[in-house]
């Protein structure tokens, strides 16, 4: 089913988290609300499961959303439990949904098999560690099989190791066990990875939705650019932006100078840091050095230039 | 020493000897002060949980009244309830005024803030997004209360042992509305305080160990079932 937000507004005391005149999640797409911390993400996952006092209108399939509404499953970026085993935990939302016993045991073995919890599935909730809680909070969401799959910030709690795992099994379970799907982020990447549409949301307010490779060639503005890893900067009286690792050394059209800061061996590659402009508006340039490149000392400066970058309108924010 | 070692003796033989007038009273005290505890949490934990998840003006102020009720001496809750009873008072129609059930709604008064302030702090110190979770998961309103309370059940026996042990141990308010009555409205603390009038320090001891052994025993089986483990 499809979910529609319309004229939404909420308010925390006197400040405003969310003010989100239309957004649509078509049914059956998997969409990453991404923004930075306190843009009003995991506000706008609450709304969307019925959790907030709004003002204004979320439908799924046309239809009100309210508070416990069985069309939505949300996996909370907190694991919180029950004092209980695992299996009871999993239990619990398909019983309230009144799902016959034999069933239930189908699911909760299914999802268990697939979110590698067999072994757990009979110790305490609280015993588990963090990686293996957000698994288990993750199943007992997908485990409800509901049309409106909501996950705030599921690689959370995870190892590096865990999170490359979920990064492939997400799209995986969702695709099983999930239609419609929103995730909340704040990493690009995960966004990318797990999503095919984008919702990016600053201070409350969405401003870019899409589908997320084309946002991200050719983002609307500067803003937008920025939060999708974009390094924008001013130049003479334009403003452009490049995504990491167009940079090349040497000079070119449009070129600029940077003044290096420092050399970080990464292990596999090199980078250089350095700094472009003065005072209030420096940026910090990133510089992808090949493995036989020669470094740069601090304090020398380099002509770099993008090999692809887009052009913003005057001022930022602009589209 | 005497007194208390000879005590001992003596509650061992009125126990052993089945002494029907003994055994009686301590029936008659572990029921009233039971059911004075059961209606204290029929009424505490709704109440504790509106306490502790509502939203409203005043909240505030009434815990502070709570909490200073957790204290309150059963002698003053007796005598007010008295004045309410007695037969020239408001209620003294009811012809309550020497009875168990006058006993029954005094220890509900001394319990009842206990169990609402335990309520309202366990219910306080669960996670504060296990509403909205439960509600996500499906459950109404009055499961949602029901799971809230099975998520606090520690703090909820432990409510339900300072109620029981409240007014299992009290004097004042049995006293003052139960009248120690022989054979209807005598219990353990009441057959206490007349035995040591009467001077017979021995029953007292006597009775005072029962009354322990009571107050113990029943504690011990509702701490049995709060440190039973589940996780």
């Amino acid at each position: 089913m499809d979910v529609r937000v319309a004229d939404l507004t909420l308010d925390r005391g006197d400040r405003r988290v969310l003010d989100v005149d239309a957004l649509d999640f078509p049914a059956g797409s998997v969409t990453a609300v991404f923004g930075p911390n306190g843009s009003g993400k995991t506000s706008l996952l609450r709304c969307v499961a019925g959790l907030e006092r709004m003002r204004g209108n979320v439908t799924i399939g046309g239809q009100p959303v309210r508070r416990g509404d069985p069309r939505v499953a949300l996996a909370f970026q907190e694991s919180v439990f029950l004092h209980d085993t695992v299996r009871a935990n999993l239990s619990l939302g398909l019983a309230l949904r009144d799902i016959h016993r034999i069933e239930r045991e189908g699911r909760i073995a299914q999802m268990a098999e697939e979110c590698g919890l067999a072994a757990v599935l009979d110790r305490p909730a609280a015993s588990l560690s963090a990686g293996e809680a957000q698994r288990a909070n993750l199943a007992r969401t997908l485990a409800l099989a509901a049309p409106v799959t909501l996950l705030d910030e599921p690689l959370s709690g995870f190892d590096r190791i865990g999170r490359v795992r979920m990064l492939e099994e997400i799209p995986a379970l969702l695709a099983t066990h999930a239609t419609t799907a929103i995730i909340v982020t704040h990493d690009r990447e995960e966004a990318f990875r797990l999503a095919d549409r984008l919702v990016l949301l600053v201070g409350g307010r969405v401003v870019a939705a899409g589908p997320a490779g084309p946002l991200y060639r050719s983002p609307p503005d500067a803003d937008t650019a920025r939060l999708l890893g974009y390094t924008v900067i001013r130049l003479g009286g334009r403003t452009i932006g490049f995504a990491p690792g167009t940079l090349r050394r040497g000079p070119g059209e449009p070129g600029f100078p940077v003044v290096v800061t420092r050399e970080v061996d990464m292990g596999n590659h090199r980078h250089l840091i350095g700094r472009f402009g003065r005072g209030q508006g420096a940026v910090t340039i990133e510089l992808r050095l090949d493995p036989d490149e020669p470094g740069a000392v601090p304090g020398e400066e380099l002509l770099v230039h993008p090999t692809r970058w887009t052009e913003f309108g005057a001022g930022t924010g602009a589209s | 020493m005497g007194e208390l070692a000879a005590g001992l003796g003596e509650a061992f033989r009125l126990l052993l000897s089945g002494d029907a007038e003994v055994y009686a009273i301590a029936g008659r005290t572990l029921l009233i002060s039971a059911a004075a505890t059961a209606l204290s949490l029929a009424i505490g934990c709704p109440a504790g949980l509106a306490l502790a998840r509502g939203r409203f003006r005043g909240r505030t102020l009434l815990l502070s009244f709570v909490h200073a009720g957790m204290g309150m001496p059963p002698v003053v809750v007796g005598l007010v309830l008295w004045l309410l009873i007695t037969r020239s008072g408001p209620l003294g129609g009811l012809g309550l005024a020497y009875t168990p059930t006058a006993m029954i709604a005094a220890q509900f008064l001394i319990a009842t803030p206990l169990v609402i302030g335990f309520t309202a702090a366990s219910v306080q110190a669960l996670p504060p997004l296990l509403p909205d979770l439960l509600a996500t998961l499906g459950a109404g309103r009055l499961r949602s209360l029901w799971l809230l309370l099975r998520e606090a059940r520690l703090g909820m026996l432990a409510a339900v042992m300072a109620g029981f042990g409240a007014v299992v141990s009290e004097v004042g308010a049995a006293m003052t509305v139960g009248g120690n009555l022989r054979g209807s409205t005598r219990v353990l603390t009441t057959a206490i305080v007349t035995a040591t009038g009467r001077g017979d320090l021995s029953q007292a001891a006597a009775l005072g160990i029962i009354l322990l052994a009571l107050a113990f025993t029943v504690t011990f089986l509702l701490t049995r079932l709060q440190q039973r483990r589940t996780d």
